[in-house]
């Protein structure tokens, strides 16, 4: 159980850490792969160097005027700031990160974008939502699930805050063959 | 990326966790070239899975997916 735990910790220090070496972001070539040019434009060019996911959740996301988003990792608020343009000012999005400085980033990135009336930022982990039971229409993640040690109990605390009817769109990475050891045990390849 | 589950897992999860109405789709095979334009790989990870890989697996270390699912 200690063990276990210690593992859990570690894993969470590795991507803790790789993000806190990346401090210029970097993640302009993955946003124009995962953004068409339109999606660009609505979000400020800090969020750009921050969009760090693996998809396009919002794109998939059944987002309507006046919901109440939550994004899991929000990152530099790439999505964040996508889905609050989504559900409008009468909605409102949460972005949650492990990281407070993130989250901070990704707050002056949504007030920059126009939609900081109706947005929000916390830091927090995903596996212990600060959030009320029943309290979200849509979840949306990009590539954060698979960093968490502790996947079923993400789901169980999606689950949770979600509304009855309410939608979890996530973009992840799935494998179908292990990896070798030698990477599976990098903390490198654990946080990217 | 190491953390990645295999798609039934995934899916077999959010049933555990109560969802309804599990899809899983919009698959993109996510190879090493894709984690090369992340800073998050360092570039001694990414030069040890062009070694350790078999190469015709490079391309698609791992698949990126949209999954979707409901409470209800």
């Amino acid at each position: 159980m200690s063990q276990d735990l210690l593992f859990q910790q570690a894993i969470k220090e590795a991507v803790r850490s790789a993000y806190e070496q990346i401090s210029a972001g970097g993640g302009e070539p993955v946003a124009r792969q995962l953004y068409s040019e339109d999606e660009l434009a609505e979000v400020t060019s800090g969020a750009i160097a921050w969009a760090l996911g693996v998809g396009n959740p919002v794109r998939h996301a059944g987002l309507r005027p006046g919901e109440t988003v939550l994004d899991l990792g929000c990152g530099g608020g790439i999505d964040t700031i996508l889905a609050a343009k989504r559900v409008g000012p009468d909605g409102r999005a949460i972005g949650l990160d492990l990281m407070e400085e993130m989250a901070q980033r990704a707050a002056d990135n949504a007030a920059e974008a126009g939609v900081g009336g109706w947005t929000e930022f916390r830091r927090g982990e995903i596996e212990d939502l600060p959030l009320p039971d029943e309290s979200v229409d849509v979840v949306i993640s990009n590539g954060v699930i698979n960093l968490s040690s502790r996947k079923s109990r993400v789901l169980a605390e999606v689950f949770r805050v979600l509304k009855p009817g309410g939608e979890m769109c996530v973009a992840d990475l799935t494998v179908e063959e292990d990896l070798p050891p030698e990477i599976l045990t990098s903390d490198s390849a654990w946080a990217g | 990326m190491s953390g990645a589950m295999a798609e039934r897992v995934f899916a077999r999860k959010m049933e555990k966790a109560g969802f309804t109405g599990v899809w899983i789709g919009n698959k993109v095979p996510y190879g090493i070239e894709q984690a090369a334009l992340y800073p998050l790989f360092t570039p001694e990870i990414i030069e040890l899975m062009r070694r350790l890989i078999a190469p015709d697996r490079q391309a698609s270390v791992a698949i990126s997916v949209i999954a979707k699912a409901w409470n209800r």
